[in-house]
């Protein structure tokens, strides 16, 4: 039996379920469809950056609003749901329990999603994922505002209450004869991540009420005409998110420690300091938030607080790469796409790392702070590492959810357009920086760096784009015409290997 | 691998020595003042040199290592974990 | 399972942590450098609001858009906002400090070559923020 059932099922028999893998299928639908509603908005903007002036896009409010909604899409629409699909999947199995802890709430979390989607991309708001005040409480456009506010609410908690179902889920559902310390690094990642969000996600729905208020006029908390402050908000803002960025990224290196080590043919080299490593950056994530306000006007003193926080964060992430690296060292590697997009997702989890330490040596951050080198900086991580990492992680799930292999050639062919994409984007928003363009902007003078820099974004973006429509049309067409996979062995790795979810598995009832 | 430790210990010489200098030379008279341009700047060159150095170490072993073990490498042998029945976790 | 003997992972999590410790370090130094204000140094009050920016020179002198300075003297800016967060940016001297409202934020810096740099704001303000602009001209010192 596969994750999936091979025969076909009413659709609103999935759809009603309360089973962890239904509602992994729904999470795993909704989010992919998602990454290519976000990606359309972000070829939108890289085109319209293509020269100075306007291209296709007439004024720069629709921009505001373009960047606006990418950039929440992604996050909160893709990579959040992404990682629960996986997680719903895998976590039960992992833990050998039958279902997630709380299958009814399972199901509740999933189903506020899609009417916050709906907020989000009716609404259209254009401040900018943070929806910093003052200008989201007195500049920013009603509706468009409030209904952000809102969806971003719900997703709160859903969010929350996700988390709260694997915690439980992984603590008190695993089996009897299942320690701790054995449960794979895949179940320890969503672990970790869980109670990151269930400590940082509250001060942002405290955040979200405080602006909401302050919008209504009610109260002042970040007005300064009334007393109150705009950078509270910051605080409260970083607060949560900094924190949540490392959400993003643990289970997708999660999803690496069950791609490598079995496509390498050998164990992780460490479990035990994988998990070491989990543990320790969700404690540290808490103390990094307020390098994102070196510029707001912070003493020294405080400054370099955070830089020491940010910089404590780094030998965590460095011990996951030296597994990984070792793991390789003496394996008999297959390198079928999910090898290749886990493998290129390390590679570049080190340059965003490494973009990350400039941008927290507090003088540098004169010259990156709001520039493009941040864009790049970012995006190195939710794309080149993150998106990898899933990207790999859905096509090694294929022939478990279908039954059926993805076209490999067309998956290799997407690798490698999407890494020469990534590179000429994301690589040239860094120097496009440190020559300061600042982001955010709707247009640029005319200078000649400037120019030829956005020309060959562009460029990559075209093949970006170029190359997730060679996935969507592999999955589809897999999906109905792919050939039967080898449920004993899709990957032609040889050999017993532990697939976790073969009903002859003995660790899954 | 001794040699890249001390390699980094003399780049790191290298560095604190004209930083330590910087530090008592500034003063507050007039033609004294820093600028911050050449600072920061070289803030900015001297940590993308290490990060440069360390970033070839880390890709040339990652690539090395996916070369030298790719099953088509002719050396390739199997693991001693194929044929077990489960990856030991 | 490899135990807690693989001196490899220390001596590469030494290295790390030998690394961060530089760059702590000498950006704490440098920071601490260019944080430095002269005592000397002539106040310029800076007021961004959408779309524009308002220079308050010491002897009163207001510009609009453009700022003249001169070569050689050093510039203490106080910075503030009139509506939404603002971030005055001169990208080739370095110069960023956000524009708060209900704050002043303090930066300095010293003019060392003659010629027309570009102004510009750098947090997101609406509208027009990419196009909140101005030019500083830096003049051969009297």
């Amino acid at each position: 039996m596969v994750l999936e059932l091979q025969r076909p099922r009413p659709i609103w028999q999935i759809m009603f379920s309360t089973h962890h893998t239904d509602i992994g299928l729904l999470y795993t639908i909704m989010s992919v469809a998602f990454l290519f509603m976000g990606g359309a908005l972000a070829l939108a903007i890289r085109v319209e950056m293509f020269a100075p002036g306007p291209q296709f896009i007439a004024d720069s409010m629709t921009y505001n609003r373009i960047f606006t909604v990418h950039g929440t899409n992604m996050i909160f629409l893709f990579l959040l749901p992404f990682a629960s699909a996986v997680g719903n999947y895998f976590v039960p199995i992992m833990v050998r329990y039958k279902d997630m802890a709380y299958p009814k709430l399972n199901a509740i979390a999933f189903w506020m999603i899609p009417p916050a989607a709906a907020l989000i991309w009716l609404g259209f708001a254009d401040f900018g994922w943070y929806a910093q005040p003052p200008y989201s409480m007195i500049s920013a456009p009603s509706p468009a505002a409030e209904m952000w506010i809102f969806g971003l609410k719900i997703l709160g908690v859903s969010s929350i209450l996700g988390a709260i179902n694997f915690i439980v889920t992984i603590l008190k559902c695993k089996h009897p004869d299942l320690p701790l310390s054995k449960v794979p690094l895949l179940g320890w990642s969503f672990l970790s991540s869980s109670l990151i969000v269930l400590v940082a996600i509250p001060t942002f729905a405290a955040a979200l009420l405080m602006l909401l208020t302050d919008r209504l006029g009610v109260t002042g908390f970040f007005n300064p005409a009334l007393g109150g402050d705009p950078i509270a908000y910051s605080h409260l803002f970083w607060f949560t998110f900094h924190p949540e960025v490392y959400v993003l990224v643990i289970p997708a290196i999660g999803m690496m420690y069950e791609i490598i080590p079995r496509f390498s043919r050998k164990p992780i080299f460490s479990h035990s300091s994988g998990m070491f490593a989990f543990i320790l950056l969700s404690i540290v994530s808490f103390a990094s938030w307020a390098h994102h306000m070196f510029a707001t006007g912070m003493s020294f003193t405080e400054k370099t607080v955070f830089m020491v926080g940010t910089l404590a964060a780094v030998p965590a992430s460095a011990m996951h790469v030296f597994n990984f690296l070792a793991t390789m060292w003496g394996g008999r590697a297959k390198y079928s796409a999910p090898m290749m997009w886990s493998v290129g997702g390390i590679a570049l989890f080190f340059s965003a790392g490494a973009g990350g330490v400039v941008n927290t040596a507090m003088p540098l951050d004169f010259i990156t702070h709001d520039s493009y080198w941040v864009v790049g900086h970012f995006h190195l991580f939710v794309f080149g590492t993150i998106a990898f990492g899933s990207f790999g992680f859905l096509y090694y799930m294929f022939p478990f959810i279908t039954g059926r292999m993805y076209n490999e050639l067309w998956g290799k062919v997407h690798f490698v357009l999407v890494l020469i994409g990534a590179v000429l984007v994301f690589f040239t928003q860094h120097i496009l920086g440190l020559y300061g363009m600042p982001r955010r902007v709707f247009d640029y003078p005319p200078f000649p760096e400037w120019i030829a820099m956005n020309q060959i974004q562009a460029v990559g973006a075209v093949l970006l784009g170029v190359g997730m429509t060679i996935f969507l049309v592999n999955l589809i067409y897999s999906s109905a015409k792919g050939k039967e996979a080898n449920m004993e062995d899709p990957f032609g790795l040889g050999g017993k290997y532990y697939y976790p979810y073969q009903a002859k598995n003995p660790h899954h009832d | 691998m001794k040699n890249i430790i001390g390699l980094f210990m003399v780049l790191s010489l290298l560095v604190i020595l004209p930083t330590v200098e910087i530090v008592f030379a500034a003063g507050d008279e007039p033609e004294q003042y820093i600028d911050r341009r050449v600072e920061i700047w070289n803030l900015f060159f001297r940590m993308m040199t290490v990060a440069f150095v360390v970033g070839a170490v880390v890709s040339g072993t990652l690539i090395w290592l996916i070369w030298r073990f790719r099953e088509s490498h002719p050396k390739a042998t199997p693991t001693k974990y194929e044929g077990t029945s489960e990856l030991d976790r | 399972m490899s135990g807690h003997s693989n001196w490899p992972e220390w001596v590469y999590i030494g290295v790390v942590v030998a690394l961060l410790a530089w760059v702590g370090a000498e950006a704490w130094n440098i920071e601490r450098i260019v944080e430095h204000v002269p005592e000397n140094a002539e106040v310029i009050k800076v007021t961004g609001q959408q779309w524009f920016w308002t220079f308050e020179h010491a002897d009163g002198t207001v510009e609009k858009g453009e700022l003249h300075v001169k070569k050689g003297v050093p510039y203490k800016f106080e910075v503030t906002s009139k509506d939404v967060i603002h971030s005055f940016n001169i990208p080739d001297y370095l110069v960023l400090m956000d524009a708060v409202p209900g704050r002043i934020n303090t930066v300095w810096f010293l003019p060392v070559d003659e010629g027309e740099y570009p102004i510009q704001c750098r947090e997101y303000c609406g509208l027009i923020h990419y196009n909140m602009r101005g030019t500083l001209y830096v003049e051969g010192g009297a």
